[in-house]
């Protein structure tokens, strides 16, 4: 009974860890990468608008673009959770059916 | 504490799967063909940008603008496609959805954000064809509309290329 616990708990935990390990490092890239570009876009949209390079039209453009990125960053984040919380779910299921016997 | 904290969540999640009885869909299916397209609608996209680099004159507009055509159509039309798929729908979906609820956050429902980075790309590229055909577009500012448009993409292939599981 106890051995078939632990046995339980470590499959448990290999499955998780295997579909989170992979999914976090997808995660950590694709935020990366967005964080640094929504900072470089902001400095472009402060150097342009000193220069004169953007005008007042321009101005109000950018600034609702930067807050539209910044909201659809979170909401893709969300969207690649969805997607990780599929995998988890339906992979731990699929072990707990099994090993009850049931066929999924 | 903490311990508590898991063993919660393990209960609740559990729960709701034994509930749900079955295996889970959360997020919509991965599409072959949104995915090609918007691969070679962000390649016109970004050789586009290098042949405009460095800014335009409205004079000569004309030779620009079928191009800008063909980009606003074709990302409006990923934004449709995108849009097209059915929302997930079982009961754990709606368990989870009532647990965001009941957190604050807004559920999950068919605002997809592939389908909003397309419409925001087709937005920046129809703004970019009015200011090029008035007045030209200024070195900063093209280099905003790029920075705008990559990010958009950037945020739509990762969504998208994701949902292959």
């Amino acid at each position: 009974m106890a051995d078939n616990v632990t046995n339980i708990i470590n499959e448990i935990k290999d499955i998780a860890s295997g579909i989170l390990e992979k999914d976090i490092s997808t995660v950590r890239g694709f935020s990366e990468r967005q964080v640094e570009a929504i900072a470089k876009q902001t400095v472009i949209i402060q150097e342009g608008i000193a220069n004169g390079d953007i005008d007042e039209d321009l101005r109000e453009f950018f600034l609702d673009g930067l807050e539209a990125m910044a909201l659809n960053f979170v909401n893709t984040l969300k969207g690649i959770l969805m997607v990780t919380l599929e995998k988890l779910w339906n992979a731990l299921v699929n072990f707990l059916y099994k090993a009850v016997g049931v066929v999924v | 504490m903490q311990s508590i904290k898991f063993h919660f969540s393990f209960i609740a999640f559990f729960s709701i799967a034994l509930f749900a009885g079955c295996e889970a869909t959360l997020a919509p299916a991965y599409d072959q063909a949104i995915v090609e397209k918007v691969t070679e609608s962000s390649d016109l996209a970004m050789r586009f940008f290098a042949e405009v680099d460095g800014g335009t004159e409205s004079e000569s507009f004309a030779q620009r603008e079928a191009v800008y055509n063909v980009l606003i159509g074709a990302f409006e039309s990923l934004k449709l496609q995108a849009k097209a798929r059915p929302i997930p729908e079982n009961v754990a979906l709606d368990k989870i959805n009532e647990l965001l609820q009941a957190k604050g956050s807004s559920a999950i429902s068919g605002e997809y954000p592939s389908a909003f980075a397309f419409e925001k790309i087709a937005e920046t590229f129809k703004k970019m064809k009015q200011t090029d055909r008035e007045n030209g577009i200024k070195p900063l500012a093209l280099q905003a509309f790029k920075g705008q448009v990559e990010i958009f993409l950037d945020q739509a292939i990762t969504y998208e290329s994701f949902l292959k599981r």
